[in-house]
């Protein structure tokens, strides 16, 4: 009997090695000693007074090589390899737990977690990881158990929670594993493309600031959990970062951007297309110094693909992640608007992780796993206009029991629901020049003197919060007035402003011109690299201030003249 | 023999010059620098009088490793420049002003930016136009804020802004980068040592290499260029008694190469004693309190000195400001900080005696031991020599830079870094006891005062830290991680036997203690660490501080005290861990 028992015991672990040898054994030895110290920790932590009910360990592997120039001249060159560890320790329960926020409660400078934070092994020796990620353990659980008595203590103190759902929410078990990404990128060859990206801006005095930086990197990200999951996902990350910087002559300051990011070694632009756009930038620049400010205004404006993208990502993205319709120190936009109407019934809106193109053009918001090792969704977030669902991480809200893998994190931060691949899609478009027609009619319809055109767009910000006014801000970089007879006139100076429902109220027509914007994203759980994609917009109207400008009195002395005395 | 050494010279020299001569970014520095102090004028306001241009290049490789495994490779290289603009004159310039208003903005270290790491002779006299620009603007600014601050006031200081000194003119080529693969080998075989003694909960090794090559030149004529590679290795572990009392240990070494650093055997066998001591440390006893006469041994003695004593030696002139409350602040801060400078004891006496104090940045080592503060010049371009500080017990001067303090005129060439700083400080005596002796000495005196023992500290560690930044960084550590106890005291009994105790902190200690040093021992040795200045020179720091930290080596013989306040450490002491360490197989 014993004897069967343990036959049967044998052939079923012998099962599952075979199929994953069949499909390249995943024997990572770091992999194995993060399960090892994981299983090992449970098992002591359970005979403590407050056992843990979760825990899991994220090792992030990064390896990344950089280099900067402005004016043709190398600034930084840098070599980095990391490995950070992010540890969940929860006690209490799944309804109840020491992640619980604490209401009205102050922030706390948490110092000591970063200056006690151990530092872990690079390399890949068992003991020694495992010695890490037993200190750490035993610091977290410390805090964990002290945390968890504020809380219990908070919920008693405040008065009860609008929403009542728990603190963490059951997933399933999840195994996947991905060999570390080799890493490939020539630094030496790329601190002489950088030099020759920024070597033009050195010919215009007009140019203040400029430079270009190329960022090669592989993550890999270890993760295993006590639900049973072990996830390694590896990845390499290109990136170059152009921006450059003109003041005009009353000091306004009008910066230019422009970026490549690709997955593949070989994903990025070759010289020749990277330097007939940083001449394009320039010539923008010089236009832009030249150019008429632009007048406060409201009326009927354009945003081309890329500029939507990013008023989407500022404006509508951030306001369907899930803690946000929970913590009650937001402003809940879209809480209570579920399968109503929030945009024009010809919009459909949905977020993608596991979508690595449109068309021809990759998109950096990505990943196969989230940082808590939920496997990645689709989620409609809007059809045909009528809200769905939310962005959501293992946090609950009310009526959303569970993730649907959008929990994100830089590394050494806090998950929180974020933006992946954002994608707005139309059941009605027209071409761009048609939307052009519809403008010109919406500025005559309004009697206005001009609209605006929204070419392009370096980012934006956005308030999400009560206390401060919910409102956006996106700063763009190019914009046009289009006149009621066609013509196009580039003006500098223009914020565009507002307030989220408002604005989503006035989209009246799309074009056919999808655009993507890849770009880093920074909100309370780091930097994650995310996308966004839209065709043009036609909004009815649009509010834009003027933009702040420097005080700064340019330099007394000419720049130093040109070359080396012999 | 002569003849070849003399031609090597020869040879260095050349290689010196000729370095100097195709110097391009020294060149791009003394164009764009010539061109501001002829040049730069908006409107009728002031010109500079005085500019000086630093460049700082900074190769540096940090390299750490637990039990055998590395856990940090950073390798970087940083070029950063600094500008110093004076405008006024000697007497009253935009120096020794804070606003409030440069609190906001960062304007305190706008003077010190990154450069081109590429030798392009135009860009780098671009970088040192705009940093010169914006000083220049903010000098004016400066300027007329504190004529206006002065007019507000009865002035009573009439101390010059700055000293005149004759110009020098230094030059020495870099130094090759000597940080390699044995950077990485030595972290890992120390900190494996650590592999056996499962009861040591964290422990690290952390090598850094720093390679300073710095370029200055001002509008005085003075110059150079000096190299200062340093390698800072430092190894520390840490435990908790059965009782949770922290307890901890480091060693920290320095030197100019690695050959200046114990061969590794030495390095492993010393880690080994380190952690024997720390686990006989967590079963050793303690004690409740003890008032009586207290022998600094060794190392021991050089880290009080320097701690407690050496911070004192600098001048520090209070800054004047726009807002009256910051002086009275300031002050009071200074004395809160363990006493502020020196200043107001000049001419009084501050030691026994039998002891003197000097600092000389001209020797380069004691006995064969390297010392780590020499440099022929300081980071004002000033020659440096030897400066006797106190003598017969008596107060004569202070260390100062350029900035002069009432009754301190001229700059002793102690300007390194932020502000003053000392070099090597050699404490001398006139009579000294052998090491038996001064246990004797010690027993006499324990004994007069009907103590059964005395108290010896061979080690200090981190517990007698009264140093702004080390402070903080306790403040910091709110779990109390790292133990605030003395590392390695002893009692030691009349029959000679001593005994380890654990968790003694000293309850006070203030520079006036050192008066209170009764006798000496014949074998200083030589404790070197980087010299943390005292809060009030983060405020009265030059105009463009150079970002080297300095490092200070105390020639320092054990020292018994009269008395000594000693107390056990009080906690709250953090919980023991639950589960045992992995390395704890049985």
């Amino acid at each position: 009997m014993n004897w069967l028992l343990k036959l049967c015991g044998v052939s079923l672990l012998l099962f599952p090695i075979l199929v994953l040898d069949a499909q390249q054994t995943p024997s990572d030895p770091v992999l194995t000693a993060m399960q090892q110290e994981l299983t090992r920790s449970l098992q002591n932590l359970k005979k403590a007074p407050v056992p843990p009910y979760f825990l899991s360990y994220q090792l992030t592997d990064n390896r990344s090589t950089s280099a900067s120039a402005s004016f043709g001249a190398l600034t930084a060159s840098s070599d980095r390899t990391s490995r950070l560890l992010d540890l969940d320790l929860r006690v209490g329960d799944y309804a109840l737990d020491n992640t619980h926020p604490l209401r009205e409660a102050g922030r706390s400078m948490n110092f000591s977690d970063q200056i006690e934070r151990q530092k872990i092994p690079l390399e890949n020796d068992s003991d020694a990881l495992r010695v890490a990620l037993w200190l750490e353990t035993e610091r977290k659980y410390r805090s964990a158990v002290q945390h968890l008595q504020q809380v219990k203590a908070n919920v008693q103190v405040k008065v009860e929670a609008e929403d009542r759902s728990g603190d963490f929410s059951h997933e399933g078990a999840e195994k996947h594993f991905e060999p570390p990404a080799p890493f490939s990128f020539n630094k030496a060859n790329w601190e002489q493309k950088v030099r020759n990206y920024t070597a033009p801006f050195a010919l215009h005095k007009e140019i203040i600031e400029n430079s270009a930086e190329v960022i090669g990197e592989v993550e890999t990200r270890r993760y295993v959990n006590s639900d049973g999951s072990s996830i390694q996902i590896s990845s390499p990350f290109y990136r170059i970062i152009i921006s450059a910087t003109a003041k005009a002559d009353d000091g306004m300051v009008l910066p230019l951007h422009q970026t490549y990011m690709s997955f593949r070694p070989d994903g990025l632009p070759d010289d020749a297309t990277v330097m007939k756009d940083v001449n394009s930038m320039v010539q923008t620049l010089l236009a832009l110094v030249k150019a008429p400010l632009a007048e406060p205004y409201t009326g009927p404006a354009i945003l081309s693909g890329r500029s939507s993208a990013v008023f989407f990502h500022e404006i509508f993205g951030h306001r369907v992640e899930g803690q946000r319709q929970k913590n009650e120190d937001e402003a809940q936009t879209f809480k209570k608007k579920v399968n109503q109407s929030v945009l024009p019934d010809f919009l459909s809106v949905y977020s993608d992780p596991t979508l690595k193109a449109l068309g021809s053009t990759e998109l950096v918001g990505y990943y196969p796993y989230d940082d808590e090792g939920v496997k990645a969704y689709r989620v409609t977030v809007v059809d045909k206009g009528i809200l769905k669902n939310f962005l959501m991480s293992r946090a609950p809200i009310e009526g959303f029991d569970h993730s649907n893998g959008h929990g994100r994190r830089q590394q050494g931060y806090k998950v929180v629901a974020r933006q992946s691949n954002l994608v707005v899609e139309s059941s009605k478009k027209v071409s761009r020049s048609e939307l052009k027609k519809l403008l010109i009619e919406q500025i005559k319809a309004a009697n206005k003197p001009y609209g605006l055109f929204f070419d392009d767009i370096e980012g934006g910000f956005t308030f999400t919060q009560r206390v401060i006014p919910n409102a956006f801000n996106v700063r763009p970089t190019v914009v046009y007035r289009v006149y009621p007879d066609g013509r196009e006139e580039l003006v500098r100076g223009v914020d565009l402003i507002g307030t989220p429902l408002i604005a989503f109220s006035k989209i009246v027509a799309v074009d056919d011109q999808v655009s993507v914007f890849n770009g880093m994203c920074g909100a309370e759980s780091g930097w994650v690299p995310v996308s966004a994609s839209s065709p043009g917009l036609l909004v009815s109207q649009i509010e834009v201030q003027r933009k702040e400008k420097s005080q700064e009195r340019a330099p007394l002395l000419p720049p130093p003249s040109g070359l080396q005395p012999k | 023999m002569r003849s070849r050494v003399a031609a090597t010279a020869l040879v260095l020299l050349i290689g010196a010059l000729a370095h100097a001569q195709d110097d391009i970014a020294l060149r791009a520095m003394k164009d764009e620098l010539k061109r501001s102090i002829t040049e730069l004028q908006l409107q009728q306001m002031d010109k500079p009088y005085f500019l000086a241009y630093r460049m700082d290049d900074i190769n540096q490789t940090t390299v750490s490793a637990l039990l055998g495994s590395l856990t940090e490779e950073q390798p970087s290289r940083i070029r950063m420049i600094g500008v110093e603009v004076r405008v006024g004159d000697y007497a009253l310039d935009n120096s020794n002003y804070v606003s409030m208003r440069n609190f906001g903005g960062g304007g305190m270290f706008s003077s010190i930016r990154q450069a081109t790491l590429d030798d392009n002779y135009q860009q780098i006299r671009s970088g040192f136009w705009l940093a010169t620009d914006s000083q220049y603007k903010k000098a004016l600014e400066d300027i007329s804020a504190k004529r206006a601050a002065l007019q507000m006031r009865q002035h009573t200081d009439d101390v010059p802004d700055f000293s005149k000194e004759p110009p020098t003119k230094q030059m020495e080529p870099p130094e090759k980068n000597q940080a390699g693969d044995e950077l990485k080998t030595l972290a890992r075989d120390i900190s494996a040592v650590f592999k056996s003694a499962p009861e040591i909960y964290g422990s690290s090794v952390t090598i850094e290499y720093r390679n300073y090559y710095t370029r200055y030149i001002n509008s005085e004529g003075s110059s150079f260029t000096r190299a200062q590679p340093l390698f800072k290795l430092q190894i520390s572990a840490r435990t908790q008694a059965s009782d949770g009392l922290p307890i901890s240990d480091s060693i920290e070494l320095y030197g100019r190469t690695m050959a200046d650093l114990p061969p590794k055997d030495v390095l492993i066998s010393r880690t080994r004693a380190m952690a024997d001591r720390i686990l006989k440390l967590r079963a050793a006893s303690s004690l409740e309190h003890y008032n009586g006469p207290v022998l600094f041994e060794g190392d021991a003695a050089g880290e009080v000195f320097a701690q407690q004593f050496a911070t004192g030696l600098m001048a520090v002139r209070t800054p004047l400001s726009d807002d009256s409350r910051f002086e009275m602040f300031f002050n009071q801060m200074m004395s809160q900080m363990g006493g502020g400078s020196f200043v107001d004891k000049v001419g009084g006496r501050v030691l026994p005696e039998f002891l003197s104090v000097s600092d000389n940045p001209l020797l380069s080592d004691y006995k064969g031991a390297r010392l780590l503060g020499s440099s022929k010049v300081d980071d004002d371009a000033v020659q440096t020599r030897e400066t006797k500080l106190v003598e017969h017990g008596v107060l004569k001067t202070l260390l100062s830079t350029r900035d002069p303090v009432r009754s301190i005129p001229h700059s002793t060439g102690s300007r390194r870094g932020w502000g003053p700083a000392p070099s090597n400080l050699f404490v001398t005596s006139e009579k000294s006891l052998t090491t038996d002796e001064l246990r004797k000495e010690l027993l006499r005196r324990a004994k007069d005062r009907g103590l059964d023992y005395g108290i010896v500290v061979r080690r200090v560690g981190g517990g007698a830290a009264a140093s702004f930044m080390k402070m903080a960084t306790r403040m910091a550590q709110q779990n109390g991680q790292v133990s605030d106890s003395l590392a390695e005291v002893y009692k030691l009994y009349a029959d000679g036997h001593e005994e380890l105790v654990q968790g003694v902190e000293i309850a006070e200690m203030t520079p006036s203690t050192f008066k209170d040093v009764v006798a000496v021992g014949d074998t200083p040795v030589v404790f070197t660490d980087e010299f943390i200045p005292r809060v009030g020179a983060i405020f009265s720091m030059g105009l463009s501080a150079s970002s080297n930290v300095p490092v200070t080596s105390c020639v320092v013989p054990s020292m018994l005290f009269e008395e000594v306040s000693l107390v056990k450490n009080q906690g709250p002491y953090p919980n023991l861990p639950i589960s045992p360490s992995p390395l704890a197989k049985q």
